[in-house]
């Protein structure tokens, strides 16, 4: 991520797009309808929506990294199994009827004062109406009956406008867009996508199918552009027919996507974890835990992509684990780098040997430094002691106990390497303050005994054992 | 894009937060080079001893977030039951399900996926003005806050003022 990361960051930054960008707008009530149609666990559109078993909706990718890591639904913490997820494709289509027009909507909030001197006369003047109509009833509030019946009536003539307004939104479709079926009662081949009739299929398919598809046949009609884009125009609430027939569209013709098992680690060798992995394209490298965790990432990429109704090519889902790899895998910076080296170590197959002699030198650089520093340390506090004993004199006859334990203390905590520079760092520290404090102490004014326990409290022994 | 799934997510959260910031908090990125490493300031609030102050906290995200809750720790003096001396936050939010050896967090209190940025900082000041002294991280504090609460009350009020160098 390191490389990647920085104008990405930014740029994405920018490009990110949230439910709250409505609360500034004077629309932003859209605000909770955007974020109904987001995910809880990645917080953007839902991708490919899933159904818990416990009626809760996330990104297929999103609730089978969730499931797999804990097996619970993140909302209400049921137990799941990613078996019993099912489409949500009801919600996949408000998010693109949605997502496609919210750019405008936006657009046209956040710019009002244009937008209403261009169309100040008729709109305006329609919602006025309306308003008069709506307090004319509320006004003679008992004639109940009247109300209920005008509303009938505004709700069946706003029936009719959408009806119509759909109606010429599927002629649009059918004109414009290619991808629908037109309706001349041939099919398509299902591997060349060449349109015939019905009889005439298995007799192609025999004989004279090239194979692959034409590559003369309209673009739009391959299943594989749809992963580039959101369909031009999504069907409207009353053309369900054609909506249904839409999605026939965007499965594979030929091969349906098969989803991948979980496997159980415990019981597979690592030889046989590998050759899963190479058996599926994936990278074998790094330890046995990293294999593990490759393919269970794997396994969730390719999954959400089943579940996906226009799936991507394989190419793009080893993108995917290509990412993923840098932040989580082998190519992880620093804390994960780490980790993977500790596995590396408690491996079975682990070359004691080699790595010894591969890093041996920087083995003995560090003993060397350790060494030098546990001298150091040793030495000031020879001299500290030494300072401390003229300076303050037989003053501190009776406290001479106390200090006579610290070199025995110091010894202890210097024994654990790892301490040797953080004690030094400490001792040069307290070596400023105790120069501070003898002086006081040797000061003409010749301070009480009292005082003399305090510099001994911040003497390095005592300082680094508390 | 390149960006992985916790890095999507995070700006997405320091976008949300910077359309709506909730009120008595700030919080984004150090800089936008790690977004693995935020800072956040959060508000004493009102009618508590920590009224006045500001208190700067640290967060930083696991490689798996959102799966795995962020760590949270105080940069200032801060004298709470529920937060080590060293700044460390400890509260359930921030908890993954899994580990709970003392039984006395709810599960529906834990660190889950759907949880945030926004709603850690909420449970943390509403932890300021109402410790759990259940769980003390700081058993000092929160004795002083069970048995002397004046003395507690004057203690933080003290630490405020020193923060703000009064």
């Amino acid at each position: 991520m390191n490389d990647s990361t920085p104008t990405n960051a930014i740029d994405a930054f920018e490009n990110v797009t949230d439910s709250t960008d409505w609360l500034s707008t004077p629309l932003s009530g859209l605000s909770a309808v955007e974020a109904a149609l987001r995910c809880q666990i990645c917080k953007d559109f839902y991708r490919t929506p899933m159904l818990t078993s416990c009626n809760h909706t996330f990104c297929s990718i999103c609730i089978r990294r969730a499931l797999s890591s804990d097996g619970k639904c993140p909302l209400c913490r049921a137990s799941d199994q990613e078996m019993k997820l099912r489409s949500n494709w009801s919600m996949e289509e408000v998010v693109a009827a949605f997502t496609q027009a919210r750019p405008a909507v936006l657009e046209f909030a956040q710019k009002p004062p244009t937008v209403v001197t261009s169309r100040e006369q008729s709109p305006k003047r329609k919602l006025d109406q309306y308003e008069d109509i709506n307090g004319e009833h509320s006004s003679s509030q008992p004639s109940s009956k009247r109300l209920r019946s005008s509303t009938r009536a505004s709700k069946s003539r706003s029936i009719e406008a959408t009806a119509e307004i759909a109606r010429q939104e599927a002629d649009v479709q059918q004109a414009e867009s290619p991808g629908f079926e037109p309706d001349d009662n041939l099919v398509e081949c299902p591997i060349c996508l060449r349109r015939m009739k019905v009889i005439q299929v298995d007799k192609h398919l025999d004989t004279s199918c090239p194979g692959k598809p034409e590559p003369e046949s309209s673009p739009s009609r391959q299943p594989s552009k749809a992963s580039a884009t959101i369909p031009i125009v999504f069907p409207s609430s009353s053309s369900s027919s054609s909506s249904s027939s839409f999605r026939r569209q965007q499965q594979p013709p030929s091969k349906p996507l098969e989803r991948l098992p979980a496997l159980n680690y415990s019981s597979l060798k690592e030889v046989q974890l590998r050759k899963k992995l190479t058996e599926l394209g994936i990278s074998t490298t790094g330890g046995r835990q990293m294999l593990e965790r490759r393919h269970r990432e794997w396994v969730t990429i390719w999954n959400a992509n089943c579940d996906s109704l226009r799936p991507r090519r394989k190419a793009d889902l080893l993108h995917d684990l290509d990412v993923w790899e840098r932040t989580h895998g082998t190519r992880a910076p620093t804390t994960s780098r780490s980790a993977t080296l500790g596995a590396q170590i408690k491996d079975k197959d682990f070359d004691g040997a080699a790595w010894a002699a591969r890093h041996g030198s920087s083995f003995k650089d560090l003993i060397a430094s350790a060494r030098r520093n546990r001298a150091q340390a040793q030495e000031k506090r020879n001299n500290e002691q030494a300072n401390q004993k003229s300076a303050v004199g037989d003053k501190a006859e009776e406290n001479k106990e106390d200090n006579g334990g610290i070199p025995e203390e110091t010894e202890i905590a210097d024994s654990d390497d790892g301490e040797v520079i953080d004690l030094t760092d400490l001792t040069d520290e307290n070596e400023n303050r105790n120069d501070v404090d003898i002086a006081m102490a040797s000061s003409p004014h010749k301070s009480t005994v009292g005082t003399i326990p305090d510099t001994m409290d911040l003497s390095p022994g005592t300082t680094v054992i508390s | 894009m390149s960006l992985s799934t916790a890095q999507r997510r995070l700006l997405q959260e320091y976008r949300n937060l910077t359309n709506d910031p909730p009120d008595g908090i700030t919080a984004g990125p150090v800089s936008e080079d790690d977004m693995f490493h935020w800072e956040a300031l959060i508000e004493g609030p009102e009618g508590t001893p920590f009224e006045g102050g500001i208190f700067p906290a640290e967060l930083k995200f696991p490689k798996d977030y959102p799966l795995a809750p962020p760590k949270m720790t105080f940069l200032g003096e801060i004298f709470h039951p529920n937060v080590y001396t060293n700044g460390v936050v400890c509260i359930s939010i921030l908890h993954p399900p899994g580990d709970d050896p003392n039984h006395y967090e709810e599960a529906s209190e834990r660190w889950s996926p759907i949880q945030s940025v926004e709603k850690i900082l909420i449970s943390v000041m509403s932890m300021l003005a109402e410790p759990n002294d259940e769980s003390p991280a700081n058993v000092e504090a929160a004795k002083m806050w069970r048995e002397r609460r004046p003395e507690y009350e004057q203690k933080v009020r003290d630490g405020v003022r020193r923060m703000l160098g009064l």
